[in-house]
């Protein structure tokens, strides 16, 4: 899996998290998760939870927290992908 | 009233107990050796169970702990949290569960607030705490000599749990052994098949819903329980344990009707029979929306101060909206709209605190601060909140007030405001420009986002704010110069 098909997934998880359709069409990979995406806690949990069921991954080793941009959280991923 | 609802049989089942120890001795004898808790590293029938909490018991006494004594309990959801409890509140003491997300100085002031004997502590949260605070740590030493449970009078306190404040401070609303069991009783009311059932628990054991409506209704009815330690973890741990109740606030049962939809299968398992959902408004969609799924989604309403559940809703199709009919014993009234409570499941008062006491009763009755109104058979519906504290969907209760008192430390800021929007906390913050405009920097605006961000980095996740707003107009204000908040 590419980065682009990547955020293309993150894009689709991000559908049902975030309601505003306008921010939806701008997120990109600098897309701050609070400022932009403005994220609640079960928002997060919901992506998280999302994230491990698409990519069959487990993110016991990171907080969610220390993501800033939707870029890190690709960067996490490919890294757990192993490219 | 709730009678139709259920199965007769199983409905005779539904008795008065004096006291937590009396309802547990008869599920220990009924029920010994069926699961009674887990949490992916322990798993305890209820004999197993009983044998624990005795030897807890026998640690208790050996502390010079006795009925009557307060003990706080500091732990993560879990086994070891509910044995400790269970030990608490059987030995005839009083149980302050701490929520575990609280910081060293506040449990150093709520234990003497609260006049604590001894605190038990998980022993990864030891670390946190002040020295000289009476610790015993929740390990193999905190068991002594096996101790016969006692029985005390059901007007004899049980627990302390928190509670949000409308002045802006946590409190601690004081339950009586009746409350407790009330409360119980009340959360098997209106549900078909209610004993030996499979719950599974997401909700803190801190929180009246997580511990009456789950914990509590668990082990009334000779269920199992499984605790899930991380949320994370929750539909991984569901395919396996196959739970048939969920007790839950609204928030993630929309998030798993989501999940259903984005990976296109039930994620709560086929074995799931009935969401007991509160603590926050429940959209009627959720109810309609689970209806097809082959679930029954109850909406109920309660209070910390209420030891949980006042009404639930067993004509959830016909009246999504409704937080259900109120549940025998109690007495409601409506006083310009304000829902008043009086009953054997209302807390005794808050702890230490004459000032909440006194604005919290009149004439007997407690206040809620919630508006309400009945439909003509009854039902109850809830339309708002007096109060200021801010409960979001996923039923935090936000204490605006605190928050605000974060991000007004940096001299930066002027004054603030947080609010709920979308379900989601708001900043406002009025910036102190000559100080922010002194500091030469090339984009003060851009260096106060930047510094508020950090400070909401510091909070705890559910006080975090989701949007900031940096005004260049004060807010609204009083005579007396505070912040109309309802005129932002």
């Amino acid at each position: 899996m590419n980065r682009e098909e990547i955020i293309e997934k993150l894009k689709e998880i991000a559908e049902f998290t975030v309601q505003d359709p306008s921010i939806l069409a701008k997120m990109d990979e600098t897309a701050d998760l609070t400022a932009d995406l403005g994220l609640s806690s079960v928002g997060i949990l919901y992506i998280v939870i999302a994230i491990e069921e698409m990519f069959h991954i487990r993110m016991d080793d990171v907080s969610f927290g220390e993501f800033k941009t939707v870029g890190d959280v690709a960067d996490y991923i490919e890294k757990k992908l192993g490219k | 009233m709730f009678e139709k609802y259920t199965d007769p049989q199983t409905y005779a089942k539904i008795v008065d107990w004096p006291n937590v120890t009396a309802m547990w001795r008869n599920s220990v004898k009924t029920y010994g050796e069926n699961l009674a808790i887990e949490d992916g590293t322990s798993s305890m029938t209820y004999a197993e169970l009983d044998a624990r909490a005795a030897k807890i018991r026998g640690a208790l006494k050996e502390q010079g702990i006795g009925r009557g004594d307060r003990v706080g309990l500091f732990a993560t959801n879990g086994c070891t949290f509910v044995c400790a409890y269970l030990a608490i509140v059987t030995a005839g003491a009083v149980a302050a569960l701490l929520p575990p997300q609280l910081d060293g100085m506040t449990v150093f002031g709520v234990s003497r607030m609260f006049g604590l004997k001894l605190l038990l502590v998980e022993d990864a949260l030891k670390a946190k705490l002040p020295a000289e605070l009476p610790v015993k740590v929740l390990d193999a030493a905190a068991e002594g000599e096996p101790e016969k449970a006692i029985e005390v009078e059901p007007a004899e306190p049980c627990v302390i749990m928190f509670t949000g404040g409308t002045t802006g401070r946590s409190k601690g609303a004081l339950l009586s052994n009746r409350a407790v069991m009330t409360g119980t009783k009340y959360g098997c009311y209106g549900i078909r098949e209610i004993f030996e059932q499979r719950y599974f628990l997401v909700l803190p054991l801190t929180h009246v819903f997580g511990l009456i409506r789950n914990l509590m209704a668990a082990l009334y009815t000779g269920s199992a329980l499984h605790i899930c330690k991380n949320n994370k973890d929750m539909f991984r741990e569901i395919a396996v344990f196959r739970p048939t109740v969920w007790v839950v606030v609204p928030a993630l049962a929309e998030m798993a009707l989501n999940l259903s939809r984005q990976f296109k299968r039930n994620m709560l398992g086929e074995d799931m029979k009935t969401i007991i959902c509160g603590a926050a408004a429940v959209a009627p969609y959720l109810v309609r929306e689970y209806h097809k799924m082959g679930i029954d989604l109850f909406p109920g309403y309660g209070l910390t101060e209420s030891a949980n559940l006042v009404s639930g809703n067993p004509d959830n199709l016909n009246r999504p909206e409704s937080v259900g009919l109120p549940f025998p014993g109690q007495e409601l009234k409506l006083v310009n709209g304000e829902l008043w409570l009086k009953g054997p499941n209302m807390m005794d008062g808050y702890v230490g605190n004459p000032q909440e006491n006194e604005a919290a009763y009149e004439d007997g009755w407690f206040k809620t601060g919630d508006l309400a109104r009945f439909d003509e058979d009854g039902f109850l519906y809830i339309t708002g909140r007096i109060k200021e504290i801010i409960v979001l969907s996923n039923g935090e209760n936000i204490s605006p007030a605190e928050v605000e008192a974060r991000f007004n430390v940096l001299e930066t800021v002027q004054d603030s405001l947080v609010y709920a929007e979308n379900d989601a906390l708001v900043l406002e913050v009025v910036p102190r420009n000559a100080v922010l405009l002194a500091m030469g920097k090339e984009d003060p605006t851009a260096f106060l986002r930047e510094q508020l961000n950090e400070v909401n980095r510091t909070l705890p996740g559910f006080e975090r704010v989701s949007k900031i707003i940096i005004r260049d107009t004060d807010f609204k204000r009083s005579p007396s110069m505070k912040i109309l908040r309802n005129q932002k």
